[in-house]
This record gives structure tokens, C-alpha cells and sequence, in this order.
């Protein structure tokens, strides 16, 4: 098993980037709302605890037909897409990350007190934190499997990509109770909310595809409904 | 009267929530929502005329501007609050039956997803839209939903969902709904949902928007 608790400052999110997630370009009305965003972002920053763990697991059993992997006894149910990402992986990295339970409680304070904008704002910034350490746990499995002269792909979610969310619960399994303090509910879904669990593949003959959304062609998706409307 | 009626209007559009805010900056230190629909009350313009002259219309430009892509959430969210700040002087005659909803709106992100966002906006723009929100909040099971309507007849059903996955717990949510409750009209949406979808899984609305679902509603308001 593998820890890790990040600094917010490594997290490398600032206030720019919460008003490009809120619909703002640069120069336009975000500047309006600069002033409260660096307000919030201070506040989520003195209390968040990020933290991220990852275990490695060698003998990964695949299953063509039924697209499965099976990991010490515990089955995944892959769908199509994850699966050709990581049915060539010799190891799968599986982790669990998390912004802590405190901005949301800022999210919902702010709700109680009728401030529905700075309740938007601290729950775009607690995402934007469980997606930066998803990303910073992604780099931490890079270096691993650097050391071992493997490549890595994409981390994959129950949840995403047609991948069904009650794999949460096997996923899960393989992780020590209260990993990063995070909890499965009986919708399979993670408390605090701001988490982000997954899979990486790890392997001489799988790669990351920096546009892995051209792999699929699911019109009714959250990433690839508005890019195709665009279109 | 019709000047106050007007600036009220004026403040939820802009976000202009009482006279501390400092949103928007060319409004700071003038009377807000707050101030303008106590000071409105006061002078005996009743809460109807308020609803139906001042917040209804103001919300309605608030969501024509998010559906030109003129304004962003940001500012559709202060006018929301700018709107609560005026609808808090409201709700006392409403809950004596003074002054009428236009009807019930039960509204929810459906089981096995915890996004709330887009659900509250499309809840605040209905609210805008002079009816009463019945929020049950997120990650809904269908059984809830169902108990929700039975408590309120007549009341329309709104189904949030941001995850492809728990699509298929919208599908399964209107088919328990249509199959109790024929009559019962259910509008869905969320980033994830199309107009394909909509009708492939019987439901009766689907819009990019929370203007949309306001617009479809004004139809069946009482």
C-alpha cells in the first residue's frame, strides 16, 4: 500500500482555473468574481486534508469474452471501452483519493446561510482538488511503473465510461477499510463526495491516450454530449 | 408603485441581494431585493403583484440570458439569491394561503449520483418561476420519489442525472412513476441527457436549460 497526503500548494489550483470550470474565459465577467473566488479558494485551502493511497496488484486474469478482470479473487465487470484500455495491462494499479470532508461542509454551510454562489464555487473547488490528486497519484504510479520499465494508461472510475458504479463496492474490497477515510454508501456511491477512486493499467504494452474520448462514441455522456453538440 | 415593482425586478436580474452586497459593483450601497420588497409590502403592493410584476419576469430574463450563454452560473445564482432575499418577505403569505403557487415542482438527482449543481439552478429558476419546490435532494431512490408524489397530487417531477451510469436509474425511476401514476408529468435533464433519451425512456420534458423546463411548466400553472 502506498500513502500519500498532498499539500493544497502542490495541487496547482488556483483562482483562474475555478472561473474557467465556472464558464469563465479570460478578460471576460469572471473578474466580477475574482475577488470571492480567492476568498473561498483561502478558506478551502486552510482545511482541506488531501490524501491518496494506490496498491499495485501483479496478477491481473483477464477475460476476453466476458470482459472482466479478476484480481486476487475479486471480479470487475468491465464494459468494452475500459476494457481495451486496460485489457493489455500486466499489473493494475487501484487507488483512492480524496479532498477530505471539510470543503464540502463548507458547501453546505454556505447553503444553509441562502449563498447558493459560494456554495457552487467551494463545491467546483472541492472537485477540482479530488481531480488534482487523482492526477498527482497518477504521476505517483507513473514513477512506479518507470522503475519497473513499464508504461501506464489512463485511470478509469466506476461510474465513467459506461463502467458500472456498483464496481465501487469490489474496487473497494481491495483496499484497506477506511482507506483515505473514505466510505461507500449503498447507492456505491463515496463519502465525502469530493473522492475519486479507479483503475490504472500497468504494462510494456499499454499506453495513455491524451484524447481518450476519441475512442468512443456514446452520444449521451458527460464529456462527449457537449463536444459532439459542437459539432 | 410600478417604479418599485421595477427596481425590484431590476435587483433580481442583476444579483443585487440588499443593500450590503457589494455584487453587482455599479449597484453597491443601493437598497436591494431585500429592502425594495419589505419597502413594497409596506407601501401595500400586495405579494401577488410582487410574484407575478417583479420576480417572475426578472427570473424569466435571468434564464433567457444563461440560455444565450450571456451570463454564467455565477450570476444566475446571485440573481437566485437576490430572488430569495425578496421571496423570504413572500413565503408568509403563501403558507397562509393568501397568495397562490402556480403549483408543486418535486425535484431530485437520481439514485447513485451526488451532483447537486445543475439540480439547484433548474430548482431556483422554477421557484423563479412562482412555484413551490419539493427538494429531495440527491442520490434519490425511486421509492422516495414515488412517496413524494402520492403526499402531493398534481405535482410535476423533475429527475437530475450527471453520470451515463445512473441514466439508467432515470429510465428505471420513470417507469416506476408512469406505471403508479400515468398522469404524472416528469421532465428530466442533466449534461449527460438528450431529447433522444427523454423519449426513449417515456418521460415527458427534456431541456438543455432550466429556461426550458420554466417555459414548458407555464402551461400547467394554476
Amino acid at each position: 500500500m502506498n500513502s500519500f497526503e498532498f499539500d493544497f500548494h502542490d495541487l496547482e489550483i488556483d483562482a483562474p482555473s475555478i472561473g474557467r470550470l465556472l464558464g469563465y474565459g479570460e478578460g471576460n465577467l469572471y473578474n466580477v468574481f475574482s475577488d470571492l473566488i480567492r476568498e473561498l479558494l483561502g478558506n478551502a485551502s486552510r482545511v482541506c486534508s488531501v490524501k491518496a493511497e494506490y496498491r499495485i496488484f501483479h496478477a491481473a486474469e483477464w477475460n476476453d469474452k466476458a470482459k472482466t478482470v479478476t484480481l486476487t479473487g475479486v471480479v470487475f465487470r468491465l464494459n468494452d471501452i475500459v476494457y481495451k484500455q486496460l485489457g493489455k495491462a500486466e499489473s493494475i494499479a487501484i487507488f483512492v483519493c480524496t479532498a477530505g470532508p471539510e470543503v464540502e461542509k463548507l458547501a453546505r454551510q454556505a447553503m444553509e446561510d441562502g449563498d447558493p454562489l459560494a456554495c457552487c464555487i467551494y463545491d467546483i473547488i472541492g472537485s477540482a482538488i479530488a481531480e488534482s490528486a487523482a492526477r498527482l497519484l497518477h504521476d505517483e504510479v507513473r514513477k512506479a511503473a518507470v522503475l519497473m520499465a513499464k508504461n501506464i494508461t489512463n485511470r478509469y472510475s466506476p461510474g465513467y465510461c459506461g463502467w458500472d458504479v456498483s464496481d465501487q463496492y469490489a474496487l473497494f474490497a481491495l483496499m484497506p477499510d477506511n482507506s483515505c477515510g473514505v466510505r461507500l454508501n449503498d447507492s456505491a456511491l463515496m463519502s465525502p463526495e469530493k473522492s475519486v477512486s479507479g483503475m490504472i493499467g500497468i504494462g510494456r504494452d499499454v499506453s495513455f491516450d491524451p484524447y481518450p474520448c476519441s475512442l468512443c462514441h456514446r452520444t449521451e455522456c458527460l464529456f462527449g454530449n457537449p463536444r459532439r453538440r459542437q459539432l | 408603485m410600478e417604479e418599485l415593482l421595477t427596481r425590484i425586478a431590476r435587483c433580481v436580474e442583476s444579483g443585487k441581494t440588499d443593500k450590503a452586497s457589494p455584487y453587482p459593483p455599479d449597484m453597491r450601497g443601493n437598497d436591494g431585493a431585500d429592502e425594495l420588497t419589505k419597502q413594497a409590502l409596506d407601501e401595500g403592493l400586495s405579494p401577488a403583484r410582487i410574484l407575478d410584476e417583479a420576480l417572475i419576469p426578472a427570473m424569466a430574463v435571468v434564464g433567457e440570458r444563461f440560455s444565450r450563454k450571456e451570463i454564467y452560473v455565477p450570476q444566475m445564482l446571485m440573481a437566485a439569491k437576490a430572488m430569495n432575499s425578496s421571496m423570504k418577505h413572500l413565503k408568509p403569505f403563501f403558507q397562509s394561503g393568501e397568495t397562490k403557487r402556480k403549483g408543486k415542482f418535486i425535484i431530485g438527482t437520481v439514485a447513485g449520483d451526488l451532483h447537486d449543481i445543475g439540480k439547484n439552478l433548474v430548482a431556483m429558476m422554477i421557484e423563479g418561476g412562482g412555484w413551490e419546490i419539493i427538494d429531495l435532494g440527491v442520490d434519490v431512490k425511486t421509492d422516495k420519489f414515488l412517496k413524494a408524489v402520492e403526499d402531493n397530487p398534481g405535482a410535476f417531477v423533475g429527475l437530475s442525472a450527471l453520470l451515463t451510469t445512473t441514466m439508467e436509474n432515470m429510465k428505471k425511476t420513470v417507469e416506476v412513476l408512469k406505471e403508479k401514476h400515468p398522469s404524472v408529468k416528469v421532465l428530466v435533464g442533466g449534461a449527460p441527457v438528450t431529447m433522444e433519451y427523454c423519449e426513449k425512456i417515456g418521460a415527458d420534458f427534456y431541456s438543455p436549460d432550466p429556461q426550458g423546463a420554466v417555459n414548458y411548466l407555464k402551461q400547467f400553472a394554476v
